[in-house]
């Protein structure tokens, strides 16, 4: 009998959530702007960057206005269009059943792929998970259909507050957000003999000689520096002070000396548990679904090897979303996909397969792990909804800082 | 009438090469578009703009540059020492079973590149087979993680990637060889050592430079080898940085130009080649 969250061992090196939300940072629109001179707070402007104290309206526009209630669903197929391993099929199975349609899962590695692909006007993809870095750009390009909140009574009823009304899309105009995470590290506690998150400062791990060669961080360059300026105390995680990018250059170089320290995307949810790696950078969502990617009798994580650590109230969280490309072809069917989702029974369902944590009131803590969600040994990856005002994210950045960032991450991966 | 017998090459020549060689070129020469960060061609060769060299022609380039040149040379000497002696048995001391040497030799690589290298990843994992296999014959007395950012993992992967098409050209060149030319040089006195270095292995040179070319120009394009068996900043490639700049956001002007930079260097291989067989051409007239 197949658990639940058993999925065929995976070629991951490519797979999944390749750059989180890294690459999706591409040079934005706001940042063009920004750089041309144009104030970010401007309501003028194209586009703006969105960040929790300035919060962003995702403008309507009169030739995309969102459907119409009380319409009657398509007949499909419903066309998916996400990362891979990040819907649980039966989930979409369950809701073709309901339904009567079919459903069709493509699946991209990176945002900026994803966004190129859309972009081409070619597709028709009736779900879309963006994260929202890219919203401003995907609503100038008028690539995304406004929501008609008719048909998910789900959002106000069952999602965390901050999210049903975010600040990177006031009023939930497009999107509905999927997932949140957190970023720590993981390790094997058979493979290392502390309490990683017992340190003074956990972060000095990724220097310490001892793990060389068996310690990674993720191929991500917003993840990877931000993880650097919260070890200096840094809390700005996304600044455009030259010091202190140099300052995170000279350590990641000294990191790569040290520990030879390797970059994966598959490195925490595979990796690690598969053995190849004693200690990496983890999402939380990533570990959490770890336990089933041990082999052999350590499936599921018996004996509690994996563990997790990160700075709550201090550490860096994420979400992101799913919202419904202009050019769907089911565009009701697509609503009533992402009420669905958004069903308590459905969302702990999906939880239970992908690892990733969806924000809906049903995830309760307290429960997880009593209810098997979450094996015991990594209740600290669960995140709670305080974290969400608490701690920090990686926010889209300007043209010109993130061209600091790039380069800072290209002279540490060319390893000179 | 006979010139037209070469359209069908040309047209090949012109839609598979040049057309995609200039299309890079626009985009290295191009700008960026400003809301997405996609490449826009620059078709206009007027209008074309140098900057992306400019920032890719730095001393990092240029290190890791370095890095690769030695890789892919070591890489390329290993694969002569151990290709020709397989390519030279097999051609003289293969008999019947030549085919069949052949055929076995080939048939792993049936298989894709990137599922064998997979599969090195698992041998080579600290408990793997590798490590069981030289710690029991006490090679190693304890596991080697070969996979822990190691050159040496690298480079050796690029050999086993690509060596059969090193041994085929060889194979091919050892086995045109006139055996009288073997006897005669035997018959006046010479040793088998004499022999072989006189007379055998000038006369494998063509297929010796032949087998390089064709397997150092994919060396060093290569990055997914490094990749899979490192993913250390250490081990980075010059196929790697043009990998990342044309996955990362905005830098698709920069990765092209680097692909130009990247060719401009290995065509300097190709015409030394080219020279040599032109050269080749005329002694043998």
């Amino acid at each position: 009998m197949a658990h639940p969250r058993e999925r065929p061992a995976s070629y991951g090196w490519m797979k999944r959530r390749d750059f989180l939300r890294s690459s999706a940072a591409a040079v934005s629109a706001a940042g063009f702007l920004a750089s041309c001179g144009a104030d970010n707070k401007s309501s003028g402007s194209l586009v703006k960057v969105a960040t929790p104290d300035n919060p962003s309206t995702l403008q309507i526009s009169d030739d995309n206005p969102p459907i119409d209630s009380n319409m009657e669903p398509e007949a499909g197929p419903l066309k998916i269009f996400n990362w891979n391993d990040y819907l649980w099929p039966k989930v979409a199975k369950d809701f073709g059943k309901e339904y009567g349609v079919d459903f069709e899962i493509s699946t991209f590695y990176n945002m900026s792929e994803a966004v190129a692909k859309m972009r081409t006007g070619q597709v028709d993809y009736d779900l879309f998970f963006p994260t929202p870095d890219v919203l401003p750009k995907l609503v100038a390009g008028s690539l995304l259909q406004p929501l008609n909140h008719d048909y998910i009574p789900n959002l106000e009823a069952n999602v965390w507050p901050e999210l049903a009304d975010p600040f990177y899309d006031q009023n939930a105009h497009y999107t509905v957000p999927y997932m949140v995470y957190s970023t720590g590290i993981a390790w094997r506690k058979d493979m290392v003999d502390e309490d990683i998150g017992a340190r003074s400062n956990p972060y000095d791990v990724f220097w310490d000689s001892r793990y060389s060669g068996r310690i990674g961080i993720y191929d991500d360059y917003r993840e990877a520096i931000g993880m650097v300026l919260t070890r200096n105390g840094i809390s700005d995680v996304n600044t455009g002070s030259s010091k202190a990018l140099a300052l995170v250059e000279d350590q990641l170089k000294e990191m790569a000396d040290k520990v030879k320290i390797r970059t994966t995307i598959d490195g925490a949810y595979a990796k690690l548990p598969e053995g190849q790696f004693a200690v990496h950078q983890s999402w939380s969502g990533d570990i959490i679904a770890a336990p089933y990617y041990m082999p052999g009798d350590d499936y599921g994580d018996p004996d509690g090897v994996l563990q997790f650590w990160w700075p709550e109230g201090k550490g860096i969280v994420g979400n992101d979303t799913v919202a419904i490309p202009k050019g769907a072809k089911n565009p009701v069917l697509a609503h009533h996909f992402l009420n669905f989702l958004l069903a308590n029974k459905n969302a702990l369902k999906n939880f239970s397969w992908v690892g990733y944590q969806p924000p809906v009131n049903a995830m309760n803590p307290a429960t997880l792990v009593k209810d098997g969600y979450v094996v015991p040994n990594l209740e600290s990856a669960i995140l709670e909804r305080k974290a969400l005002d608490s701690d920090k994210q990686l926010l889209a950045l300007p043209a010109n800082i993130d061209q600091k960032w790039q380069n800072v991450w290209s002279n540490f991966k060319s390893g000179v | 009438m006979w010139p037209t017998f070469a359209a069908p090459g040309l047209i090949w020549l012109v839609l598979l090469f040049l057309v995609p060689f200039y299309a890079i070129l626009s985009v290295a020469m191009g700008t960026l578009d400003p809301i997405f960060g996609a490449a826009v061609p620059e078709w206009n060769p007027l209008r074309w703009d140098a900057t992306s060299f400019a920032e890719v022609m730095n001393s990092t380039t240029l290190q890791v540059f370095g890095r690769t040149c030695a890789y892919v040379a070591i890489a390329g000497i290993l694969s002569l020492f151990i290709g020709y002696p397989v390519a030279y048995f097999i051609s003289r001391h293969g008999g019947r079973f030549k085919t069949t040497l052949l055929v076995l030799l080939i048939a792993p690589f049936w298989i894709s590149y990137l599922m064998r290298m997979l599969a090195w990843v698992n041998l080579l994992q600290d408990d793997g087979y590798v490590n069981r296999v030289l710690m029991f014959l006490q090679i190693l007395d304890r596991p080697k993680s070969w996979l822990a950012g190691e050159s040496l993992t690298v480079v050796l992967g690029l050999v086993y990637g690509y060596i059969p098409f090193l041994i085929l050209p060889l194979y091919a060149a050892l086995d045109r060889i006139d055996r009288r030319l073997l006897e005669a040089a035997r018959d006046l006195g010479a040793s088998p050592l004499k022999t072989f270095l006189s007379v055998t292995l000038p006369l494998s040179r063509q297929g010796m430079i032949a087998g390089s070319v064709i397997i150092l120009l994919p060396m060093f394009g290569d990055y997914y080898t490094p990749d899979l068996l490192s993913g250390s900043p250490g081990n980075t490639m010059t196929g790697n940085q043009i990998a990342f700049y044309l996955q990362a956001p905005s830098g698709a002007n920069r990765g092209a130009a680097l692909v130009i930079l990247l060719s401009a260097a290995v065509s300097v291989l190709m015409i030394y080649y080219l020279i040599t067989v032109a050269r080749a051409a005329r002694e043998a007239q």
